[in-house]
């Protein structure tokens, strides 16, 4: 196998359940975002353009069709001869089965892939984040600080800092201290998820940790705070930029909107940091002559006969003739019918929507719509 | 069905009409609806009926096919065994502008010799269709003819022929002796002794030879029946495909009647028009009537009404331009309008 400098470990098994129905059936990171991407793709994508040839895509929640939707990473042009991306699904031993119990695990599981490789340095990223990031500049700062862990930080609003592991460092950058989801945080530096292990540290921490019965298996929870205690050179990394944890339905449809802005920070049109996808292949979108679009984002395969405004369609959405979709996010293959009217909601892919629905909410809410709402919203006659 | 059939696609031809359009490409590779090139439709056509061998005859200007084509992994023919194959002609300065040259195919009949289906689909590269070959040929096995040409309603040829590659084999072999420089010679020579028969395809189809057909078949695409003829879910129309993101609708911008690609900004109104992947129009800007094909600049506050603008064309702010349905004004590819150089 050929040695490679940096492997990186997308971590992919997240379940999202705060996405409710949405991740009913599928892993967070398959979770469909911006009219055409997955979730996943911006990750992906971050590697390919970041010159990180080979990703280890740890899977085990709902992963049929995240597994499928991968392949052999071509979409990202990362089906390369040495490397590229393999899927890392759980495995069984002679002795059990070895489900990944918390973040660490999985990668502690996966040491023979990395070993293969020989690796200087390993990434580990999450699929759960919508962001663009060079890692490669990430690991030029993690050799120049000759760091044993660097870990990436941005900025929180400070009422939300208490959701995030939280990084106290000195004026050079070293984390002093980590308080994972503290209930007074004393800063506002955030982890990401992404970490850069130097291969040695994350080898030895790894085999550490897994003897431990006490250990919850987690970089977050376990490792840091241990490599932390032991001294260990951790450094943080300040990212600046757009970053968003689509963790819940209203942060998913906000999301989406902020890709309607005309000064968007998440610039998906810019040509030398491409997004890539799975393309489908379809026509282009057709707005008929009833039709109106106004600032919206919409993907090709649509068939448009209503009135769309200010909302994100993905490919192969159809809205039918005297129908309006305001404030909305409608997945892939959803056929809104005649006359409809929907207002600040989410509509997931391949739902058939029936003539005549309104679905509006209220107060500020959005509105995840689900087949039972539909039944529910549907006429008693 | 399947490796029952060769694909064949003369990509050599020419229309003078299409002049403006064809500097920097040829016939086959010629933009259409959008986000297609012309050959993908009778390709798509073939790939959709099973055809697993596909050999492609250009002549000049095939850079831009060849791009667009690849390796044939769009439309799955990049395989082990058979897939893509592209010839070349070797004949440069021919005047010849028939379908099916037979000088052409036998400067390489090793492809055909080698070839396992019995059977072999002739067309030309410039109709617009969405056809199953598997009704036409099941026919033509019925009619127990020689030769099948495919016409339209109207009756007129699309020439596009269905023949046995034996049948083909021996044309080529002997086509010194009998004269025949191609399978229209043979399908018009009344003395040719086969039986010759005609399927008539009773769906959408076009054959793009002028500037006017090319106009009109594309607009004819923005009436919601036309359209669902030529895109149907069970037989899409492969094409090279872009990571483009989809196409952002911008405050002030105002759409009705279009068919638009992916990764276009617009913020202008567009009316009544065909526009390709990766353009943008400015705000105030009004599109009407107009194909506009890829990466097309469109500045603030333009006007352009029956227009045809080909790729990378820039029109600088405050431009109006306006030609008629009849005859649509084309600039070239590439070039800058100003608004002082305004027609």
């Amino acid at each position: 196998m050929v040695k490679k400098k940096c492997v990186a470990m997308l971590l992919a098994g997240g379940k999202g359940s705060r996405l409710n129905d949405l991740t009913k059936e599928l892993a967070k990171p398959a979770v469909p975002f911006g009219g055409k991407y997955r979730i996943i793709d911006f990750t992906l994508s971050n590697c390919a353009n970041s010159g990180i040839d080979t990703v280890g895509v740890l899977t085990q929640y709902q992963p049929l069709l995240l597994n499928s939707y991968i392949g052999i990473g071509s979409a990202w042009d990362l089906d390369c001869k040495d490397g590229g991306v393999t899927v890392l699904p759980p495995y069984s031993e002679s002795s059990e089965v070895k489900w990944y119990t918390g973040t660490a695990s999985a990668i502690y599981q996966n040491l023979n892939y990395l070993k293969q490789y020989q690796p200087d340095y390993v990434l580990i990223l999450s699929g759960d984040h919508i962001y663009k990031m060079n890692y490669e500049s990430m690991l030029e700062y993690h050799q120049e600080k000759q760091a044993d862990v660097t870990i990436s930080l941005i900025e929180v609003a400070w009422e939300e800092a208490n959701r995030f592991g939280i990084m106290n460092t000195d004026s050079d950058m070293r984390i002093i201290e980590f308080e994972e989801k503290p209930a007074n945080p004393k800063n506002n530096l955030a982890s990401m998820g992404i970490y850069i292990f130097s291969w040695n540290i994350l080898k030895e921490y790894l085999e550490q940790d897994a003897n431990n019965p006490d250990s919850s298996h987690d970089f977050g929870k376990d490792i840091i705070p241990l490599l932390l205690r032991e001294k260990k050179n951790l450094f943080a990394y300040p990212f600046r930029g757009y970053w968003k944890d689509v963790g819940t339905v209203e942060s998913l449809w906000e999301a989406n909107m902020d890709l309607l802005k005309e000064d968007c920070e998440l610039n998906l049109f810019d040509y030398s940091w491409k997004i890539y996808s799975v393309n489908p292949n379809r026509p282009p979108q057709f707005i008929s002559p009833e039709a109106v679009v106004k600032e919206s984002l919409i993907n090709e395969g649509c068939t448009i006969e209503g009135e769309i405004e200010h909302s994100v369609l993905f490919q192969g959405v159809s809205i039918g003739k005297g129908s309006v979709v305001k404030d909305a996010v409608v997945m892939q293959d959803t056929a809104i019918g005649k006359d409809c009217f929907i207002e600040r909601a989410i509509v997931p892919y391949d739902m058939t929507i029936p003539d005549g629905t309104v679905i509006r909410s209220f107060d500020e809410k959005i509105i995840l719509v689900t087949e039972q709402l539909i039944r529910r919203l549907k006429p008693a006659y | 069905m399947k490796r029952k059939l060769l694909g064949i696609i003369d990509a050599t031809t020419y229309h003078e009409d299409l002049k403006d359009l064809l500097t920097h490409r040829s016939l086959a590779a010629l933009p259409f609806a959008g986000r297609y090139r012309i050959i993908d439709f009778i390709l798509s056509s073939m790939v959709n009926s099973g055809i697993r061998s596909v050999a492609i005859f250009p002549k000049i200007q095939y850079r831009s096919l060849m791009d667009h084509l690849g390796s044939g992994k769009n439309w799955d023919l990049n395989r082990k065994r058979d897939g893509l194959f592209f010839f070349p002609s070797a004949i440069v300065d021919s005047e010849y502008n028939r379908i099916g040259s037979f000088d052409l195919f036998a400067a390489n009949m090793d492809y055909f010799y080698r070839s396992t289906q019995e059977y072999a689909i002739i067309s030309n590269c410039f109709t617009i269709l969405n056809i199953d070959f598997g009704s036409v040929f099941k026919w033509h096995l019925q009619s127990g003819c020689d030769i099948t040409e495919i016409h339209d309603q109207r009756g007129s040829s699309l020439e596009i022929y269905l023949i046995k590659t034996s049948l083909l084999i021996k044309l080529l072999e002997t086509r010194n002796q009998t004269g025949y420089t191609c399978v229209q010679d043979v399908v018009n020579d009344p003395h040719h002794g086969y039986s010759i028969c005609q399927y008539v395809y009773d769906g959408y189809a076009v054959m793009i030879d002028s500037i006017k057909t090319y106009y009109s078949s594309n607009m004819n695409l923005l009436q919601p029946e036309m359209w669902k003829q030529l895109f149907l879910r069970e037989r899409p129309i492969f094409t090279k495909v872009k990571d483009e993101p989809p196409t952002k609708y911008l405050k002030g911008s105002k759409v009705t009647n279009a068919m638009i690609a992916n990764g276009c900004l617009i913020s202008g109104i567009v009316n009544r028009s065909i526009i390709a992947r990766g353009v943008k129009i400015g705000k105030g800007s009004v599109i009407k009537n107009c194909i506009i094909m890829q990466k097309c600049q469109i500045e603030d506050n333009c006007y352009l009404d029956s227009m045809i603008l080909d790729k990378d064309v820039k029109i600088e702010a405050g431009t109006k331009i306006i030609g008629t349905p009849g005859s649509p004004y084309v600039i070239r590819k590439g070039t800058k309008q100003g608004a002082l150089m305004k027609s």
